[in-house]
């Protein structure tokens, strides 16, 4: 289960990521936070106090990435986790969302 | 000085007479020895005259000297006289010899050496290899050494002992035990006697002596180590310890386990199908010969079913049972008008008995057969029938036959579309046509090509995703309630984005094949393909049913290149403008075959001439003239490790093995064409008698 916290800047929102990005954070994301970051132009999301991914986790980060980009809003994802970041490379994320998500 | 003359006569008288004439005395003044009675020859040969030593007793009444008599002896007396003298006593001779001879040399006797020396001569011995010499019990360097009597000379030779060495050796499935012996022995080494000489040579005499020390116990405690208790052979290790030379003995073996066989089906009707035309001795082709076709009966038994007949089991010398080879039963399969009864198989309906076999996949069905007595025509509008079809006339334009066992065409075909599962096979020429035949068996080739690369993948992906299992940030909690279809759909998304065209493709390829598929399989793994990996649903799945998928896939890959018998074949005469298929061979016996296509899943061969066209042989083909004068394009085409023969070859006609391609640019005779290693087409002409 992943829980959030705010911080709105100049000109872009950081959003800081705790807990498990997985199946049960579908709702957290789909339903608060796409809507809400949805109304900046830039927006990074910090993975520092992201210990764990599953399979629906990577879903949902694929699909809000896609989403936001699609709506011309720019994503970076930070401070990824060595071992997360195994994850996400071993199915090739990076590729798939392009270059210059990942910082 | 004893006056004493030597003389010699035609006999005794005449000998001593003539002694006492020159000794100018008398008989009683002389003793009288008697060297040599006179001999008579035979015809004067080996004649040997009288010889007399007269020795004067009385010295006074000797008037005249020794020199006086001397000059007055003839040559011949002075020579006996003296060669007489020079007749030694032989142990006087002897006594004088051994001082003489002896002075200066040396010699060995029992060892040791003896010498004697001389003032002016010192003997020397020299050494070979194996000899030492000690002089006054130092050792000498020197390979060769003056020897003088004042000196102790001790020879020494040096004994050598090698020890028996053996091993025992198992083999890694521990049926067999080797003893393997190299006997030691013994061998001392002596100085020989040696006459003397001013100079020797001190050299060794060896004697060899095999000492086999090999313990009988030992052995048996080796193999007890060893866990060897079974199949030891008592007397080879008896022989082996008493051997003298190196060897290896099989000292114990176990018994391999015996091959059993496969469960197999024992056809009770001849099913021998003649192979469509045959050639007449002369060459000609006739085609009125009508081809024997085997036929059943309702009720009579087809064939039996015979179970697998296990292997027995063998044993290793450690008493460990070695399982033999499993045997499998043959899975039948009965169709169409057959039953199975027990273990025989029968006759529903009567017909032609077929037999099919595909590995241990063993197929029964009684085909049924339509004669059609007239032309294939609109009025008799298209033929399709689940047995042999007999057609008596033509095939015309436009029209179709389809059949699921064998056809036969007696007159020729127009533009038409024959399809059968089994053989075709035409009495009249070709035009414009397409024939298929073993349609299933291209398609099962074809899928089983699709299934093997859409299994491999499969099998990446399963593995992906059991690393992805094995990260320590990766939670495999969702599985169980969303399943790993949203894994699925990113793995597809990058990572095996080629993966689904590949299943579309397979999934296509089964409906449009599937009336020709007797297999259900094909389709069943098709729907589970769709369902896993192309659904857009939610639907719950488990890595098990991929796995379950991925055995299945195994499965029916091994099975398509599990060659078929009987495979279906395509004879004709001639053909043009067709395009020709088959599984299995296809044969053109007649003239030509011209700007067609051909494609055999077996060989192809073309008794006639090919013009123009692409004709490809998967085991080979073989022409006997090949190309046009005017040059259209004629392509003969084989897979990389197969053969291209022709007996004649205009220029520009292309031949293709593998991904080589060659034009020839001038007309060439016995064509023998394949790759070597290197990838290169090469030209056989020995090879290339052919036809």
């Amino acid at each position: 289960m992943i829980e959030y916290s705010l911080i709105p800047l100049e000109n872009h929102l950081v959003v800081n990521l705790y807990g498990d990005l997985d199946i049960d954070s579908t709702e957290v994301i789909e339903e608060e936070l796409l809507p809400f970051v949805s109304n900046y132009k830039k927006v990074h999301f910090k993975f520092e106090e992201v210990p764990f991914v599953d399979s629906s986790g990577m879903g949902l980060l694929l699909n809000l990435v896609q989403t936001l980009s699609e709506k011309g809003i720019k994503v970076k994802i930070l401070g990824i986790r060595e071992e997360i970041m195994e994850v996400f490379e071993l199915l090739q994320l990076p590729e798939i969302l392009g270059d210059g998500i990942f910082v | 000085m004893v006056q004493s003359i030597i003389t010699k006569g035609k006999d005794i008288i005449a000998a001593i007479t003539a002694g006492l004439d020159l000794l100018e005395t008398t008989k009683e003044q002389v003793n009288i020895e008697v060297i040599q009675h006179e001999v008579r020859g035979f015809l004067g040969i080996g004649a040997r005259k009288a010889v007399v030593k007269l020795t004067k007793v009385n010295n006074t009444t000797t008037s005249s000297t020794f020199d006086d008599l001397m000059n007055d002896l003839n040559v011949e007396d002075i020579f006996k006289a003296e060669s007489l003298e020079g007749t030694p006593n032989p142990s006087l001779q002897k006594g004088l010899n051994e001082t003489n001879e002896l002075t200066g040399k040396v010699w060995v006797r029992d060892g040791k050496i003896f010498c004697k020396s001389s003032p002016d001569y010192y003997p020397t011995v020299s050494l070979s290899s194996g000899v030492t010499l000690y002089k006054n019990s130092k050792l000498v360097n020197e390979k060769t050494v003056i020897i003088s009597e004042l000196d102790f000379y001790e020879i020494k030779v040096e004994d050598s002992e090698q020890k028996t060495t053996w091993k025992l050796s198992m083999d890694e499935r521990q049926l067999k035990v080797h003893l393997y012996i190299n006997p030691g022995y013994k061998i001392t080494r002596t100085v020989p006697d040696m006459d003397p000489a001013h100079h020797l040579e001190l050299y060794t005499i060896e004697e060899k002596q095999v000492q086999n020390t090999i313990d009988y116990l030992e052995v048996m405690q080796k193999l007890e180590r060893l866990r060897v208790s079974q199949g030891i052979k008592q007397t080879v290790i008896l022989e082996a310890l008493a051997v003298s030379e190196e060897g290896t003995f099989e000292i114990a073996s176990g018994k391999e386990p015996s091959e059993g066989k496969n469960g197999w089906v024992e056809s009770k009707i001849d099913l021998n199908i003649k192979e469509g035309l045959k050639e007449r001795e002369d060459g000609s082709v006739d085609f009125r010969e009508i081809k024997t076709i085997p036929k059943v009966e309702r009720g009579q038994v087809i064939a039996i079913l015979h179970p697998p007949i296990p292997g027995e089991i063998g044993q290793t010398v450690t008493n460990i049972p070695i399982p033999p080879k499993t045997t499998n039963p043959v899975i039948i399969k009965t169709d169409h008008g057959t039953a199975l009864v027990e273990d025989k198989i029968v006759a529903m309906e009567s017909g032609r008995p077929y037999i099919e076999k595909r590995g241990k996949l063993v197929r029964i069905k009684i085909v049924k057969r339509l004669t059609h007595p007239g032309n294939v025509d609109l009025i008799s509008g298209n033929l399709d029938f689940i047995g042999d079809i007999d057609i008596q006339g033509e095939v015309e334009s436009n029209m179709s036959v389809t059949a699921e066992g064998d056809i036969f065409v007696q007159k020729i075909i127009t533009n038409a579309s024959i399809t059968s599962l089994g053989a075709i096979i035409s009495y009249g020429n070709i035009f414009g046509s397409e024939l298929s035949a073993g349609k299933n068996n291209m398609l099962v080739t074809e899928l089983g090509h699709l299934v093997g690369i859409i299994h491999n993948e499969v099998d990446k992906i399963v593995t992906v995703i059991k690393q992805l299992e094995q990260s320590p940030a990766f939670k495999s909690s969702d599985f169980s309630r969303g399943g790993i279809q949203p894994l699925i759909r990113i793995l597809l998304e990058r990572k095996f984005k080629n993966f689904p065209p590949k299943v579309k493709k397979y999934i296509d390829a089964v409906r449009t094949g599937e009336k020709f598929l007797a297999d259900d399989i094909w389709r069943l793994v098709g729907v589970s393909l769709s369902q896993i990996f192309l659904s857009v649903n939610n639907e719950v799945t488990s890595i098990e049913r991929i796995l379950e998928l991925s055995k299945k896939m195994k499965e029916i890959h091994l099975l398509s290149q599990t060659a078929i018998e009987p495979d279906s074949y395509i004879t004709i005469p001639s053909a043009l403008n067709s395009r020709l298929y088959c599984s299995g061979n296809i044969l053109i016996l007649g003239k030509s075959c011209v700007n067609s296509k051909v494609h055999a899943g077996g060989m192809l061969k073309i008794n006639g001439i090919l013009r123009g066209g692409e004709v490809y042989g998967r085991l080979g083909v073989e022409i006997n003239e090949a190309g046009a004068e005017s040059g259209t394009a004629t392509i003969i085409a084989v897979p990389n490790d197969q053969k291209i023969r022709l007996k004649k070859v205009m220029e520009g006609t292309s031949i293709k093995i593998g991904n080589v391609k060659y034009t020839f640019s001038e007309t060439r005779t016995n064509v023998c064409a394949h790759l070597d290693e290197y990838d290169r087409i090469v030209f056989n002409s020995k090879e290339s008698r052919m036809l």
